[in-house]
């Protein structure tokens, strides 16, 4: 039943060989982008030559749709599967070079509002979670990782929680299916609520990376909304993944106390384990930027790379949603992460327009 | 359930995972940029 995320058995392969193995992947990711690039580029032109009324779709969307139309027809053959789940490596590489188009002060001023926000959201989140899946009597180490992925980072959190907690595979599987499922949704939904309320880029961006639970879908349904959105949605998903490691250290205590999970020996060097180093990237990239290591022309530079690695990402996120493969999963995990979600981007949307008036950012 | 108390084994230190080869990589580039080696990236 729990068969939409299998995790491959990892085979010993030589170094070269498992290089090779990625390239057509990735060849696939470079021509989707690549193509959505070209569509934006070229439909509006054709549509306005022949007096059409299409929208202006950005490429962001054209190529998360072109990978959800080969996903969801004829799949992904197998010999791009490797290179495409690099589309993780892409994502994390291009927050790391977006740091070049963020000065210090403003990650200061922003990272320290998002911060506040994102702690009270972590609290709220995994408070709801817990409550509701006790409500649709779901198994308590599901619950666990239910809340940990829509709290913190979704797919990432739930892997890592995992691990620390002894949680069965079928649990986790549920868990990151319906994450996914929900991360599908929040692409095309959240733009829409954010158009309709006519929210500011920084309010629309601050949101997108509270209540988003998947970096890569939190990317790009900033990016999808506005450049600035996107830089923001970044930057405040990026403040929460940094939380990671203290709240599954904290479930793995909780757990080790009921005698269900491994203790945690060093928890210093469980901290770092677990702590996402492309936020250290991303602020070291920032801080070579704002002490001015980099030429304006060569931050215009890095911030073009960035969005190369995101094309990437955007291309891999369609290719690997498969809405078959999630309505196997069963209704209730993902009723409940779907309540849970709602409620989490209701509560999260009061706060962010609380704290632009409070705040004035 | 019950398990022993023992502790959770942490990553080989050796062993750079995705998180951090993504940091290299992406470093490796700014420098290129820096030195430039890259002049212009177009978009």
């Amino acid at each position: 039943m729990a068969d939409a995320v299998v995790i491959p058995q990892v085979q010993p392969v030589q170094p070269a060989l498992r290089f090779l193995r990625l390239i057509p992947g990735v060849l696939l990711l470079a021509a989707i982008g690549y193509a959505g690039k070209l569509l934006e580029q070229n439909v509006g032109k054709y549509a306005k030559a022949h007096h059409w009324v299409f929208p202006n779709i950005e490429y962001v969307l054209w190529a998360i749709l072109l990978g959800l139309l080969i996903s969801n027809t004829v799949g992904v053959p197998e010999i791009f599967r490797t290179g495409v789940a690099t589309y993780e490596f892409w994502l994390k590489a291009g927050i790391v070079l977006l740091g070049a188009r963020f000065l210090l002060g403003d990650i200061l001023k922003l990272g320290g509002v998002s911060l506040l926000l994102v702690a009270i959201e972590i609290t709220g989140a995994i408070a709801f979670m817990t409550f509701l899946g006790r409500v649709f009597h779901l198994k308590p180490k599901l619950i666990t990782l239910l809340a940990v992925g829509s709290a913190v980072c979704g797919v990432s959190a739930i892997i890592a929680t995992k691990g620390a907690i002894d949680a069965d595979d079928e649990d986790s599987s549920f868990s990151i299916a319906a994450i996914l499922a929900l991360g599908a949704l929040a692409l095309f939904t959240f733009p829409l609520i954010g158009h309709y309320l006519h929210l500011g880029d920084r309010a629309y961006g601050i949101w997108a990376g509270l209540a988003v639970d998947n970096t890569a879908e939190a990317t790009a349904a900033g990016a999808l909304y506005s450049d600035a959105a996107g830089k923001l949605a970044v930057l405040v998903k990026s403040t929460r993944n940094a939380m990671i490691g203290f709240v599954v250290l904290a479930y793995a205590i909780y757990w080790a106390s009921q005698g269900q999970a491994k203790a945690v020996g060093n928890k210093a060097a469980f901290l770092w384990q677990k702590f996402p180093k492309f936020v250290l990237g991303f602020l070291l990239i920032s801080v070579l930027a704002t002490y001015q290591f980099f030429s304006k022309d060569q931050v215009g530079a890095l911030g073009n790379l960035s969005r190369w690695a995101f094309l990437l990402t955007f291309a891999g996120v369609g290719l690997r949603t498969n809405f078959r493969d999630m309505r196997k999963q069963g209704l209730r995990p993902f009723a409940v992460g779907a309540i849970g979600e709602v409620v989490i981007a209701v509560f999260t949307l009061g706060l962010v327009v609380g704290a632009e008036k409070f705040f004035g950012f | 359930m019950s398990i022993d108390e023992k502790e959770v084994p942490l990553e080989k230190p050796w062993r750079l995972s995705l998180d951090s080869w993504a940091v290299v990589v992406a470093l490796l580039a700014a420098l290129l940029v820096r030195a430039g080696v890259f002049k212009h990236i177009p978009w």
